[in-house]
């Protein structure tokens, strides 16, 4: 299911950034311009860290970029940005983030698979040691590919 | 069995994957917690005792001085941080 959500061109390494919201824009950008996504959404993940706080750093390193569905979540997709250096987000327990994930879910459970094996991934050691040296999106993506279709991940 | 609430603000998300991750930690341990989700509207109408959530989200509840045992947790990914904590809620709230 996630190899299926993940697109090639909406996987962006070693990105440079000037802070959180540069970094959360230019992940979201391919989304944008595939139209998963508008920009009305960017903007909202954006409006909701400055509101709430970096909620949507999740573990250390790893930040989910996503807003509720109707802000303009169009279609299920997700994206996959590597930071190149590392960006404070501000949340002191998980900063800093190296990995963007930006979701775009149009409702609450058609992702859900996928999100389980998101989980998988980011529970092993392997997922991020490719992250950080694929040379291409398509290395990661294939590795995605490999790992579900192993069951390395369910 | 005790009804946990795992909520973040989109409902979509974070909640999704902490809920994954509780619910190994449930079945692992074999906690007698049955988990639901949704974003933070899905709150009011809660009927169990716990709340679990990112740590910046629980902080703000806790502020709020919400009537639930709340949970916080900051990296989803750590189960022995989620057993812990959510062992210590039971024992709050007299399950265990």
């Amino acid at each position: 299911m996630i190899e299926k959500i993940v697109q090639e061109d909406l996987i962006k390494l070693n990105i440079k950034a000037n802070d959180w919201k540069d970094a959360v824009r230019k992940s979201a950008q391919p989304l944008v311009d595939d139209n998963y996504i508008t920009e009305n959404y960017v903007s909202e993940i954006i409006n909701s860290v400055n509101e709430y706080g970096p909620y949507f750093v999740i573990a250390p390193h790893v930040a989910l970029a996503h807003a509720p569905s109707e802000s303009g979540a169009e279609k299920l997709a997700m994206g996959i940005s590597t930071l190149e250096p590392a960006i404070k987000f501000n949340n002191a327990d998980n900063d800093p983030v190296s990995y963007v994930f930006t979701l775009s879910a149009p409702d609450s459970d058609s992702h859900l698979k996928a999100m389980q094996e998101l989980v998988g991934l980011l529970s092993g050691s392997e997922f991020y040691k490719v992250l950080d040296e694929a040379q291409s999106s398509g290395e990661i993506l294939q590795f995605i590919k490999d790992s579900v279709l192993n069951n390395k991940v369910s | 069995m005790v009804k946990a609430l795992v909520a973040c603000r989109a409902g979509v998300g974070s909640s999704l994957m902490l809920k994954i991750k509780l619910n190994e930690v449930i079945s692992e341990h074999d906690l007698p917690v049955q988990v639901e989700h949704s974003s933070l509207d899905g709150l009011p109408s809660f009927d169990g005792p716990i709340v679990v959530s990112l740590s910046d989200v629980a902080d703000e509840l806790k502020e709020q001085g919400i009537k639930k045992e709340v949970v916080g947790i900051k990296n989803i990914l750590d189960k022995d941080e989620i057993y812990t904590k959510l062992s210590a809620a039971l024992k709050n709230i007299g399950e265990e």
